[in-house]
Formats: C-alpha cells, sequence, structure tokens
C-alpha cells in the first residue's frame, strides 16, 4: 500500500470515528427520550438509572393514543400537519419571491427592506402576544388553520428570507442571463435556473421553517383556544397536571411521536435534493 | 391582609343583601346557546363533568354547555388574552393564587349579588378573598388541596419516636431521623419549595406582608418571622437531605427510593406514591404499608396554618349570556357536585361539605390542615413576587446557609417594591 | 486556479464568471430597466409582515408610552405616561445586570456554535454517504426534538441525585458526584445552559453551512481538499468567500437568537439556581409583561433591546448592504 494511499485509508476511518462521536453527542438525549417512552413512569427516574428499556411496555404510547378523556391525538397531529406544511409552502414561495427582489433588482427602498427584515427578527416574541392575538381577533381568524398559518409564515418569513438571500447570492447571475440569451423570458429564467440550484437553500430553510412552525408553542396556546383546534405541542402540555404526578413517560412516549413526522419530511426533502438538480446544472 | 379581607366580605355581603330574593336568573329568552366551560387539568372527576353537563341541560331546556379542558402551563397567557377576545369562554377555571390578576383587571363578571345564593359563608373564607377585589365578589370558591405531612412509619418504629404534637417536635423528629439514617431527609425540604416554608413564618406569628395604613409592609424582617426562618435553616440544613437549590415536584422518585422519612405535601401526593404497578403513572404501592400521615402540627398543638392551595371559578365578563354562564357556576357549586368533588379527595368550597372527602387517616388529616389554611397576600401585584421567583431564590439562599436577617432585610425590601409600585 | 478574492462580491464562481471586470457590482443598468417588478415580488411578503408584524409592532411601541397592565387588557383606558416606562427600566439595576449577562452569554454560545456548526459542516462534506446519513440524522433528531422535552431531559440528565451525568462520572474511581447541584453556582448554571443550546443550534448551523458547501463548485473544493499543509488557510482563501454571505447570515441570526434565549433559561431555573443571577433578557421580558401583567415595561424593554441590537449591528449590516455581500 503507497503511503498517500494508507494516509487516506486513515483519514476516512478517522473521520468516521469523528462522525460516530458527533451521532452518538447528538442522540443520547434523544435515545433518552425514547427510552423513558418504553419504561414505566416509575423506572424513569431513580438511584439506578435504566440504560435501556428493561422493563419494557407499550402502555406510554397506549395513553398517549387512547382516548381516556384527555386530548386525542389525531385531530392534533392533522392541524399540526396541515397548519405546518400551508406555513413551509407559503413561506418558502413568498420568501424566494423576495429573496430575488432584493438580490437580483436595484431599487429604492431596498436596503431599508433589507434592514427592516433584520429588525423583525429582534423583537422579542414574547412581548408582542396580546397584540397579535387582538389583530387575529379583529379578522375572525381565532381558532383557524388560516390564522395560526398567517401568523407563522409572519414569523417564519424574515428569517427565509434573509437566508435564502445569501443562497440566491451564490447563484451566479450569469447562469440566467445565459438562458436568456437562449430565450427564455426573466421569469423563466428565475423558475428553470435560479430556483432548482437553490434547492439545498430551500432545503435547509424549508427544515428550519417546518421546525419552527412544528414546535411553536406559545402563539398556538393563546390563538387556538378550543381543544378541537390543539396544535401537537399544546396537546402535549395537557400531561403536566395540578394535583397528580406528572406523567413524564407518556410525555416522552408523545414527544417521540411528535418528531417523527419532522423525520420523514427531512428525509423526502433530502431525497429530492440529493437527486441531482444540483450537481450537474452548476458545473455545467 | 386581614383589614382588606373585612372590607371585601362585608361589602360582597352588603351588595349581596341589596341584591338578594333574585330567583337564580332563568334565561327564557335564550336558547340554542352554548355555553364553554374551561376546566383545568383532569382534576375534577368525570362523574362530576357529567353531572354538570346533564344538569345545566335539565334546568336550561335548548341550551347546551360543553366543557373544555385547558393544561396548567400557560394557562395565565391564554386567559389573558382569550378572556378579553371576541370568542371568550364562558365560565373559567383559575388557580387561587392567579385569581388576583384577573379579578383586578376587570376580567370577570361581578358576582357579589350571587354571593348568599352561592353558599355565601359557608364559602372557604380565604378562596373567597382570593376571589374578591376592592370590595366586590368576582371568582367563588371552587376546591381546595391542603398540604399534610406524610411519613414512614418504619422509620419512625425504628427510632423510637411517635407523632408530633408540636411544630418543634415535628422538627426534632426530622432532625434525629436525618442523623439514625445517612443520606435519608427527616424532613425533605428542597430550596425553591416556599408554600412548605410558610407555616414556619405564620405559626411564628410572622406575615408574608401586611396590609397597613393602605400600603403593604413586608414582614419578613420582624422577629417573629425571624424565628421561623431560623427554623427553617434549621431544617434545611439539618434535617433535609435534598437539593438546595430543588423544587418540591417529582418528590415521590426519592420518597419511592427510600430517601425520605417525612415530607410536607399536598394530599393527593398519597396517590402518586400509592398508584399501583398498572396505573398510568404508577409509583411504589409497596410502601402502603409504612406510609402515615398527620396534619402539620402548630406550635402550641393543633393544626398548623398551611398554605392552601385550590382553584377559583368565574364567569367571563366577556361572556355572551352572562346568566347561563352563572346559572353554569351556581351548578358547580351546588351540594351535589360539591359533594362529588369531596369524594374525589379534593376540599369542597363548602366548608359544611368538610367531611365528605372521607374519614380515613388522610381525610382526617386534610379536613384538620384545610380548616386554618391560609393564603399570600391578595394584592393584584402578588402575582410579579411569583413570577420574578423571589420567595425561590430567597430559601434557596436560606438553605445554603446565608445569614437569615440579612436576607430577610434584603427580600423585604424587594417585596415592598413591588407590592407599592 | 489561484482565485484569491479580490473583490468584496462572494457569489460569481470564476469558471463561470469569466473574469468579469465590473463585478464590484455597480447596479447594472438593465436591471433599472422594469422598476416594477421588484416591487411587485415583495408585495406577497410585504402584505403579511405589515399586517402580523407591523400592526401588533406599532401597538407594541404605543404601549410601551402608557401604563398598560392587564385591566388596560380587558378595556380600560391607558394613560400616556411619557417616557415614564423607559427611566424605570433605565434606571433599574437588574436590567443592566440582565442585559450584560445576556451579550456575555450570547457571545460564549455565538463563538462555539458557529465553530462547531462549520467543523462538523466540513466534516460532512469529507464523508462517505453512509457516515453523512448518519450524522445527519443524529443532528436532525436534535434538532426536532420539542423543546419541552429537550429541557426536561437534559434537566434529568444534570439532576442533582438521580442525574445520569453524576451517576456515570460517580462510577469513576474516587468520585462521588451524587447530589452535585449543577445548577446552583451561576457559572456551572450557564455552563450547562450552553451544552443545552450549543446541542440544538448546531444541528441548524451545520446543514446550512453545508446547504451553502454544497453550491461552491466541485473543482473548488477540490482545490481546498488537496491535502497538506495549509489546509485551513485554503479554507479561508478559497471556499470561504463562497459562503462568506451564508456564514454572515447565519451569525447574525444566532446572535439574535441567543440573546433573546427564553425557553432554556425559563425551564432550567425551575429546575434549580437562583432566578435573579440567573436571568437572561428574554426571561425578564417574560417576567416583566406576561408573568407581571406589566405590559408597558415589557414593551419599553422590548423596544430598548432592538434599538441596542440595532446600534451594534446597523454599522456592520449597512457596510455589508453596500458591498453586497449580503
Amino acid at each position: 500500500m503507497s503511503p498517500a494511499l494508507l494516509k487516506r485509508r486513515v483519514t476516512t476511518v478517522a473521520l468516521s470515528a469523528i462522525a460516530v462521536v458527533i451521532f452518538l453527542m447528538s442522540v443520547f438525549p434523544v435515545y433518552w427520550m425514547v427510552n423513558s417512552s418504553f419504561l414505566p413512569n416509575n423506572a424513569i427516574r431513580g438511584p439506578e438509572p435504566h440504560f435501556w428499556p428493561d422493563e419494557f411496555t407499550w402502555r406510554n404510547y397506549e395513553v398517549v393514543l387512547g382516548e381516556g378523556g384527555r386530548a386525542p391525538f389525531l385531530p392534533a397531529l392533522g392541524t399540526s400537519i396541515t397548519v405546518t406544511l400551508l406555513t413551509v409552502m407559503i413561506a418558502l414561495l413568498f420568501a424566494f419571491l423576495a429573496a430575488l427582489a432584493v438580490t437580483r433588482f436595484r431599487f429604492r427602498g431596498r436596503k431599508s427592506f433589507i434592514l427592516a427584515i433584520l429588525v423583525i427578527q429582534m423583537i422579542p416574541a414574547e412581548a408582542m402576544i396580546v397584540s397579535t392575538f387582538r389583530v387575529l381577533d379583529g379578522w375572525q381568524l381565532l381558532n383557524t388553520v388560516a390564522g395560526l398559518t398567517f401568523v407563522y409564515v409572519a414569523t417564519v418569513l424574515p428569517f427565509t428570507i434573509w437566508t435564502l438571500r445569501g443562497f440566491v447570492n451564490g447563484v451566479p447571475i450569469d447562469l440566467e442571463e445565459a438562458a436568456m440569451i437562449d430565450g427564455c423570458t426573466r421569469t423563466q429564467a428565475f423558475w428553470k435556473i435560479t430556483f432548482p440550484l437553490l434547492a439545498p437553500g430551500l432545503v435547509a430553510t424549508g427544515v428550519f421553517a417546518f421546525i419552527q412552525a412544528w414546535n411553536e408553542f406559545l402563539l398556538a396556546l393563546v390563538v387556538m383556544s378550543r381543544p378541537e383546534m390543539m396544535t401537537l405541542p399544546v396537546w402535549l402540555r395537557t400531561f403536566q397536571q395540578a394535583t397528580q404526578t406528572t406523567n413524564w413517560a407518556a410525555i416522552m412516549a408523545g414527544s417521540t411521536l411528535m418528531a417523527i413526522p419532522v423525520i420523514i419530511f427531512f428525509l423526502v426533502v433530502q431525497g429530492r435534493m440529493t437527486s441531482g438538480l444540483v450537481a450537474g446544472a452548476v458545473k455545467g | 391582609m386581614r383589614k382588606l379581607s373585612i372590607v371585601a366580605l362585608a361589602a360582597a355581603s352588603a351588595l349581596a343583601l341589596a341584591g338578594c330574593a333574585t330567583e337564580a336568573p332563568v334565561a327564557e329568552e335564550v336558547t340554542g346557546a352554548e355555553i364553554r366551560v374551561w376546566l383545568v387539568g383532569t382534576d375534577t372527576p368525570q362523574e362530576a363533568r357529567d353531572y354538570l353537563v346533564e344538569t345545566f341541560a335539565e334546568e336550561n331546556p335548548g341550551n347546551t354547555l360543553v366543557i373544555e379542558e385547558q393544561a396548567w402551563g400557560g394557562l395565565v397567557d391564554k386567559l389573558t388574552t382569550n378572556l378579553s377576545g371576541s370568542d371568550s369562554p364562558d365560565v373559567v377555571e383559575v388557580g387561587n393564587t392567579q385569581a388576583a390578576a384577573f379579578t383586578s383587571a376587570g376580567a370577570f363578571l361581578d358576582l357579589s349579588d350571587e354571593y348568599e345564593a352561592l353558599g355565601g359563608d359557608d364559602l372557604l373564607p380565604g378562596f373567597v378573598e382570593a376571589g374578591s377585589y376592592d370590595g366586590a365578589f368576582y371568582a367563588a370558591p371552587y376546591y381546595s388541596g391542603a398540604r399534610v405531612v406524610f411519613y414512614d412509619t418504619a422509620m419512625y418504629e425504628a427510632a423510637g419516636l411517635s407523632v408530633p404534637t408540636t411544630l418543634d417536635e415535628y422538627i426534632s423528629n426530622g432532625v434525629a431521623l436525618a442523623e439514625a439514617n445517612p443520606g435519608v431527609s427527616g424532613i425533605y425540604f428542597p430550596g425553591q419549595d416556599w408554600y412548605n416554608a410558610l407555616p414556619y413564618i405564620w405559626e411564628n406569628g410572622g406575615e408574608i406582608a401586611t396590609f397597613e395604613n393602605g400600603e403593604w409592609v413586608p414582614g419578613f424582617s420582624t422577629p417573629e418571622s425571624i424565628a421561623g426562618l431560623e427554623q427553617i435553616q434549621n431544617v434545611m440544613t439539618n434535617a433535609s437531605a435534598a437539593p438546595e437549590d430543588g423544587n418540591e415536584a417529582e418528590a415521590q422518585v426519592p420518597y419511592c427510593a427510600g430517601q425520605i422519612a417525612q415530607l410536607s405535601a399536598p394530599s393527593w401526593f398519597k396517590w402518586s406514591i400509592l398508584a399501583p404497578a398498572d396505573a398510568d403513572a404508577p409509583g411504589c404501592p409497596d410502601k402502603e404499608e409504612s406510609l402515615g400521615v398527620f396534619a402539620l402540627p402548630g406550635m402550641d398543638g393543633g393544626a398548623a396554618a398551611v398554605f392552601a392551595g385550590g382553584s377559583n371559578i368565574a364567569v367571563s365578563a366577556n361572556s355572551a349570556y352572562p346568566e347561563l354562564a352563572t346559572s353554569a357556576l351556581a351548578i358547580m357549586l351546588s351540594e351535589e357536585y360539591q359533594t362529588i368533588l369531596g369524594g374525589a379527595g379534593l376540599v369542597p368550597a363548602l366548608t359544611s361539605l368538610g367531611d365528605t372527602i372521607g374519614t380515613d387517616a388522610t381525610a382526617q388529616a386534610i379536613s384538620a390542615a384545610a380548616s386554618n389554611a391560609k393564603l399570600t397576600p391578595a394584592s393584584p401585584n402578588w402575582a410579579e413576587v411569583e413570577a420574578a421567583g423571589v420567595l425561590q431564590d430567597f430559601f434557596v439562599k436560606i438553605a445554603q446557609g446565608g445569614d437569615v436577617a440579612t436576607l430577610a432585610a434584603e427580600v423585604d425590601a424587594r417585596i415592598g417594591e413591588i407590592l407599592n409600585p | 486556479m489561484a482565485l484569491a478574492p479580490s473583490g468584496m462580491r462572494t457569489p460569481a464562481p470564476p469558471p463561470v464568471d469569466g473574469g468579469r471586470p465590473d463585478s464590484a457590482a455597480a447596479p447594472r443598468p438593465r436591471r433599472r430597466r422594469r422598476p416594477l417588478t421588484p416591487i411587485m415580488l415583495l408585495v406577497p411578503t410585504t402584505i403579511v409582515l405589515l399586517a402580523i408584524i407591523g400592526w401588533p409592532l406599532l401597538q407594541l411601541v404605543i404601549i410601551s408610552f402608557q401604563e398598560f397592565g392587564r385591566p388596560q387588557v380587558f378595556g380600560a383606558p391607558a394613560p400616556f405616561v411619557g417616557l415614564d416606562n423607559y427611566a424605570d427600566v433605565l434606571t433599574d439595576s437588574a436590567f443592566w445586570a440582565v442585559l450584560s449577562r445576556s451579550f456575555l452569554f450570547a457571545a460564549v454560545n455565538v463563538v462555539l456554535t458557529m465553530t462547531l456548526g462549520t467543523l462538523v459542516a466540513v466534516l460532512m462534506m469529507r464523508l462517505t454517504r453512509f457516515f453523512r446519513l448518519l450524522v445527519s440524522i443524529g443532528l436532525l433528531l436534535a434538532w426536532a426534538m420539542p423543546a419541552l422535552t429537550a429541557v426536561v431531559v437534559w434537566g434529568w440528565m444534570f439532576d442533582t441525585q438521580f442525574g445520569v451525568i453524576n451517576y456515570l462520572l460517580s462510577q469513576l474511581p474516587g468520585v462521588d458526584m451524587i447530589g452535585h447541584s449543577w445548577l446552583i453556582e451561576p457559572l456551572s448554571f450557564f455552563a450547562v445552559a450552553t451544552v443545552i443550546i450549543t446541542w440544538q443550534s448546531v444541528p441548524f448551523v451545520a446543514f446550512t453551512i453545508y446547504a451553502g458547501l454544497t453550491q461552491v463548485p466541485g473543482e473548488v473544493l477540490e482545490a481546498a481538499q488537496l491535502d497538506g499543509a495549509g489546509g485551513l488557510a485554503r479554507f479561508r482563501l478559497i471556499v470561504f468567500p463562497y459562503l462568506k454571505s451564508i456564514f454572515i447570515v447565519v451569525t447574525i441570526l444566532q446572535v439574535i437568537w441567543d440573546l433573546r434565549v427564553f425557553t432554556q433559561i425559563y425551564a432550567l431555573q425551575g429546575i434549580g439556581g437562583i432566578r435573579e443571577q440567573t436571568s437572561t433578557i428574554g426571561v425578564y421580558i417574560f417576567q416583566t409583561s406576561l408573568g407581571t401583567g406589566d405590559f408597558g415595561a415589557g414593551g419599553a424593554i422590548a423596544v430598548i433591546l432592538v434599538i441596542i441590537m440595532m446600534s451594534i449591528s446597523i454599522y456592520y449590516v449597512r457596510k455589508s448592504i453596500q458591498e453586497e455581500t449580503l
């Protein structure tokens, strides 16, 4: 084996080892959550930790999915999925258009717009809850999917624009120009050239928007006050009681269920992204 | 505080007299209305819920009542926004220490006229005070929970101790148990657990704050309170092995691990320990044999003044059907309904129903404790003391062994600032 | 390919750009031809933001000049008090303590998160497909964990009596950590908070920078990946210019988020520690507005915070916009 080859082998092994370490560190708390979700509530804390579900039980999942007087899981799942997917799609579309405007054009007010986008993200959300609630109330949008989606789009939009801008900057203008020389209109050039090239950025921002909307608690709590309209994070809190021991094992089971759609979403978009839209075009 | 409460009660009953003899309003014109009742958590038993829905439908033909279950987490945020909105619920449950924030804000319908009809002097006095503001009665008591002492009878026997009859005995038992069992809390007392610290202050004659000449006067640095604080520090350092900065939640974990000889906890804590292995949240039922209970003894015997948790219930000022909502609230304070709550181990809102919680040792301890329960100062600004965690910080520092007099002076200054803005 | 970037204009990769002389980005004449288009592109965003952010924001600013508590939420008249709320906040020593604590804490977290995130992203570029997927899934799982659950689980791990961390450390010979409180000392409290926050923010940074790296043309990466001395310098000189835009964006976002951090600190305070010594600005605003019901003061703090953040970032942001790196 040549020294160079050997060196490369060693590097690969070392990097893979680091990858495994990173994986383990990221995953340990998640593992602990899943582990606890398969243990009875009285076994998840105590002087001797249970490192694996040695008192395995499905009971927590039965409790979480059962109807037993508590808010049911499936309607909350439905609301959450609807609101989140709508939020991601609308936010990405609007943000793509806005990012184009501020990167590909020079116009009066451009800088102010970019600054405004930045400043909006600095506003502490906790301070705006009451005003936001009143705005929605005024439009009769309380307890509606449209209302919550509207708020979420507004919440993630500044971030999405801000990040997508960085990615649009990374796509050479010359590609669009080349397409226009080939007879595309500018709109076609944006859609056929720039949009696909942004796939990695759209995935990164899309996953972010998804997780934001999926896990948001305070606005959902306040806007969706009727039990049949609650989202999953609000549903999760119904397991905390005042006059009973909190059933943490059930909360862990609920949290595990809540994490699954995020992973599915990620795998789907990840698959789209790596399916080759990117690589060829850039080098082309 | 005492002065304020007398004024409030006097005014409430005066108003009630003025508006007496009005029959429970039957809303004949209204039909097809839906009354939304927000109950918090699963604490209200299913039997009571069914009773409420059915009775309401019988008394108000053509109208329906729906119960919407809310969670304790984020409740104040949700009430602050939704009660002020156009889609307000009609009847809401609220934690007793949270009530003042809403009664003082005009969020609730004035129920002074209903005071007598709802039970009058039979209603839990501390909770009436918590639900009153500026001489008007807004939020009725719903149920209460008392704090009692749970102890390990086996450890008591091994140490040759008997159930204490005074607070000093309770403390000396705790210290003795901690010495006899290394690693075990003679009295489990984590630093953040300020609710359980209050009885020591009250029993020594101290107060958190008193209302004098139109101003709140904080009372932690009075000689009486200092004596109580020194007892607390003694318990925390010599009897307790709990984390100095820990909180009181989840105390069943160390209890089930055999690390607690005595602790003061809400009465429902018993069910956390005894929950069978096939329950949703199992405890350690094998400890049933050795689980004893008594009401925290006072300085001079009898039951100590303990902090009372619980709920109030009120009608939203924005309710579209205030008469119907009030009639729903009246059902929840009826003897039948409150008897169901008592059967579920909650202290009923009507003191005359105190014996409905049963006659066993736990029930007796609960009744004894509830008879002498107290609440925090009824100031609308009290919420800020809790929001800022002033008392948690204070008792954590006491647990760390800080100088009691200095800390008490500091916390008094802080509380004075907040209560008298 | 000696392409140490001469101009500040990040994106144009030279193989395609072909040595365009005007890459210092003077607005090209053609782009001014139809000024209506960019406005139309901004219409949807502007409507949403004005309605859901702009209008409540205006109310927030107005409230900050009023005496606005819970009674005002329920319709009581709100008297204007001028700058009283601002004066109260600015003369409160607790506010300044909280503010400086927040800045220090944010600085540490941003540096740590950005460094780790970038390293992980670079690592992912060099991994085989399987290990890349492994790391992606690991990061995603950490990211996807509901916030409440994450803090609860971390809280258990650092628990004084039954925490798995104390348990494992105590397995080492001669170590007895059972009963050690990780939260009671402010410094230790913030170390725990840093672990939790970094753990949850690295995935976003790593994914975004990795996405940026995949946009960099392959031959540039190959040039940077050549083994040998100066690998870091090559990364800085060759790859970084492509990423600069994304890097700045992500850093600014991290600064904003870490300054405003709320959930983790608030939840940790419930588990242990002393609130007075550990509150950050996000917790402070929550305590003042929703906790206490003093929305006027809460609004004033929010406005002050935004002004402070703006004045810090404005110089840099303006410069960047001028240079079009943003």
